[in-house]
């Protein structure tokens, strides 16, 4: 028989290590309906016939974050045979919260007090047959870190699942008084779920209860009754909705609660609250002996790297050592190694080879050696250094830095509508856009991932560095605030962006007041990176191979045919291409931004495929040739110099130039980025709006450049002035309205009622 | 009775109420700020604070630290 366990438990209580030991490689990833969270399952490797679920990591079943709605909504509409409560011991108090809230749905629960090797270390006891007893349910010492325990947790789960029975079960049927079941009485399944764990609450609470469980009933299986009815009595509206109980009823169980809110002077979820913790803690207080605790050294490590002084210092020396890693020295290393060697000296050279001595065709040859290999080479040639990357990701997670830095950027991302997450992904994207984008992920606030996401690829990352260079030499002789400029440019972008779309109504929504627990710090475990790692790494490869491909089929085919003398077919010359056709036709979009001719259009049209390639473009248009890319990276700006006749019809070409520079440095990122968008959204309305916000934005701003600069240093004025003027003010007057708070408060309410 | 923000450092503090939206108020007491709880401030970072309750350090920004009440333990 098939069985499917839930596994619930708080985040950091060691879930995804205990879920990693317990399926190993069978866990798949899909996605819970609706919502981007991951849905993790996997076969459990000693007992193949459990199923089991990850369930995101939760404080409790309130219905406030979508994890908790998952979480409550897979309870109890999916029944799984058996819930595996993973409680992390030496936080018992505050786990066991969440405990009571399982033990109420009324589905066998095994509580996993993982962490053990912790509280013994620390000296605490925990009397585990009392616990067991107290609860209710079989308590199973674990550590999910160095493994003991798990055996013992299987069979017990099990047996939960199957038998619905376990040794030490107490029953507690209701109106009875509870007796306790031993371990030779085998309760049969269907007894076991009429029965439930009870923790009482107050006599007039109790009541309150009780009563509201007589008006509710026959609405749901009854061993979920008096969970509905404790929800009920929460006020809980999503509960209350699903039960679509009537004007009479609806007034009677408000009531009942306000009755009994009187009483108490106290709103009903309260009560509910205090009255949970004060079992918890009359648990705790019988089967917990503590040990008197001075600072544990987690406190002690907080004081020095979360304090005034020392905080940012360290924050920066991580972060420093990261991007220096992953970014220019290994990282680069990997890259280069991987795109020149790897892909072209190993795969594509002999493949092109090897296509010509058995004589394929010229435009297939084309298509497999430059569209496909080339295509989806340049972006699989990023995954080693998304690999280390990741490693380095994974480690700041799993060690518990992560939450130490969101705790200290917190304040200033905040203001532009991004947590302090988002300071990883926007420093990554320095580097690539790529893993920036995948380092997202870390981002648990669904509006702030978004946000971070649509901003990361304004940073000028390594492929814009050529062309940033290139305008720098041959448009400013040099000028050494050129560079500068751009990545002036692309923060700026950042937060006017964070600022204004914070305030509309696509990313309002109350502002989630941030508070976060701050997990023990523990040296990091390798199987968890290993997972953690493989979960992005394929998530890219995946994409490599789907859109991507797709994509660089798509810009081979659009440059390398077209018409010549002969009628359609292959072209050599890229003026003649279907490419060359399409810039044409944009061509005079960009005029306001003073390079409105089509080979301006077409370098950046190609700059999509890899942003690079936009000096490759421009150096053929401007019959230098190949080999552009060489020569910036050379230094070689006297010869490069005729790519200003690519502006020579503006006004001012260097006006222009740096028009065009602002464009391509905002635009839509390549290919490679917005397949890893698109992915990372996970919604095509989202992916669709962030690559027309991108352009959008990339066009006004390059056009204010252009109007103003040849407005103030000619005196043309025009009718693009005064849009370029009018842009400004609007930008402005978005950038410092207020936030507009009834409507946000509004939405709100509508958000917390559907 | 006095703002958590306005505890000093190290000093362990009693939680006296909560004020604020009922989700807000929902996931503090589910991280277990309930009234009567002992709290302790580990760290002030521009107005963010840490905090430890129940064994656990809790990070939280300033103005939810505002939204919780705190007085001496003693009383």
């Amino acid at each position: 028989m098939a069985f499917t366990v839930a596994l619930a438990g708080n985040p950091n209580s060691g879930k995804t290590t205990l879920f990693n030991r317990l399926t190993g490689s069978t866990q798949r990833i899909g996605n819970w309906p609706g919502v981007t969270v991951d849905r993790k399952e996997g076969t459990i490797k000693s007992k193949t016939d459990i199923t089991l679920i990850d369930l995101p990591g939760v404080y409790s079943l309130s219905p406030y974050t979508m994890e908790e709605v998952i979480t409550r909504d897979y309870l109890v509409h999916e029944e799984p045979d058996a819930i595996i409560n993973i409680v992390d011991a030496s936080n018992i108090e505050r786990n066991l919260y969440l405990t009571t809230q399982l033990l109420d749905i009324g589905i066998p629960v095994v509580v996993a007090l993982n962490m053990m090797d912790v509280v013994n270390k620390r000296g605490d006891v925990i009397d585990i047959p009392a616990l067991s007893e107290q609860l209710g349910c079989p308590v199973i010492e674990i550590s999910a870190i160095k493994g003991f325990g798990i055996q013992s947790l299987v069979g017990t789960a099990h047996e939960a699942a199957h038998f619905g029975a376990t040794p030490h079960f107490v029953e507690a049927v209701e109106g009875d008084v509870a007796t306790a079941v031993h371990h030779d009485q085998v309760i049969a399944h269907h007894q076991y779920r009429e029965t439930h764990f009870e923790r009482t609450f107050t006599a007039p609470v109790e009541a309150a209860i009780d009563s509201i469980a007589q008006v509710i009933q026959g609405r749901m299986p009854i061993e979920h009754l008096r969970w509905y009815a404790i929800k009920v009595f929460e006020r809980d509206e999503r509960v209350e909705k699903s039960l679509h109980l009537n004007e009479a009823e609806r007034a009677q169980v408000e009531s009942l609660i306000s009755a009994v809110e009187t009483e108490y002077d106290d709103v009903s979820s309260s009560i509910v609250t205090g009255e949970s913790y004060d079992f918890i803690s009359t648990v705790v207080e019988q089967t917990v002996t503590k040990q008197q605790v001075g600072m544990s050294l987690s406190d002690k490590i907080d004081r020095v790297v979360t304090s005034r002084i020392l905080g940012l210092p360290i924050f920066v020396a991580v972060m420093f050592l990261v991007y220096y890693v992953s970014v220019t020295t290994i990282g680069a290393l990997v890259t280069d190694f991987t795109n020149d060697t790897f892909v072209g000296a190993w795969i594509q050279e002999p493949v092109a080879h090897w296509l010509g001595s058995i004589g394929v065709a010229d435009w297939l040859q084309s298509l497999f050696v430059d569209g496909i290999i080339g295509g989806v080479g340049a972006v699989i040639g990023f995954l080693p250094q998304m690999i280390i990357l990741f490693i380095f990701l994974a480690l700041l997670e799993d060690c518990g830095y992560m939450a130490r830095i969101a705790f200290l950027m917190d304040r200033i991302f905040r203001r532009f509508g991004m947590s302090g997450k988002s300071f990883i992904p926007l420093l990554i994207g320095t580097g690539c856009g790529v893993p920036g984008i995948m380092a997202t992920r870390t981002i648990e606030q669904d509006r702030d991932r978004r946000m971070t996401i649509l901003t990361t690829t304004f940073m000028p990352c390594g492929a814009k560095l050529p062309f940033i260079a290139l305008i720098a030499g041959v448009a400013f002789g040099g000028a050494w605030w050129v560079a500068p400029s751009a990545y002036f440019m692309g923060i700026g972008s950042v937060i006017v962006t964070g600022i204004i779309l914070k305030k509309t109504r696509l990313f309002s929504g109350d502002p989630a007041p941030f508070v976060m627990e701050l997990p023990a710090y523990h040296p990091p475990i390798l199987r968890n990176t290993f997972y953690s790692v493989w979960e992005r790494s394929s998530a890219f490869v995946k994409k490599a191979t789907t859109i991507i491909l797709l994509t660089s089929i798509v810009i081979w085919f659009a440059s390398s045919f077209g018409f010549d003398a002969g009628g359609f077919g292959m072209v050599d010359d890229l003026n003649q291409s279907i490419a060359a056709h399409i810039g044409n036709a944009f061509a005079w979009i960009f005029s306001p931004l003073g390079f409105g001719n089509w080979k301006a259009a077409i370098s950046s049209v190609l700059g999509l495929a890899a942003k690079e390639e936009i000096v490759s473009v421009m150096g053929i248009f401007s019959s230098i040739g190949d080999g552009a890319i060489d020569m910036v990276d050379a230094g070689q700006m006297g010869a490069l110099s005729p790519i200003m006749m690519l502006f020579g019809a503006s006004a001012i070409p260097v006006a222009a130039a740096y028009a065009f520079l602002a464009f391509n440095l905002l635009c839509v990122p390549c290919f490679a980025a917005v397949g890893a968008m698109v992915g990372e959204m996970k919604s095509w309305k989202w992916s669709l709006f962030t690559i027309g916000y991108q352009c959008g934005w990339a066009w006004i701003v390059g056009m204010i450049i252009y109007n103003l600069w040849i407005w103030i240093a000619l005196g043309t004025f025009g009718f693009w002035t005064v849009a370029a003027l009018l842009c400004l003010a609007v930008i402005l007057f978005l950038l410092f309205r207020p936030a507009p708070r009834d409507r946000v408060a509004k939405l709100a309410a509508r958000t917390t009622a559907a | 009775m006095l703002p958590l923000s306005f505890s000093s450092i190290g000093e362990p503090v009693r939680i006296q109420a909560i004020k604020g939206k009922p989700d807000v108020m929902t996931f503090l007491e589910s991280l277990g700020f309930v009234s009567g709880c002992a709290v302790t401030l580990l760290s002030k970072q521009g107005g963010n604070v840490i905090v430890k309750v129940k064994d656990v350090r809790v990070a939280i920004s300033a103005e939810m630290a505002g939204n919780i009440m705190v007085a001496p333990h003693a009383a």
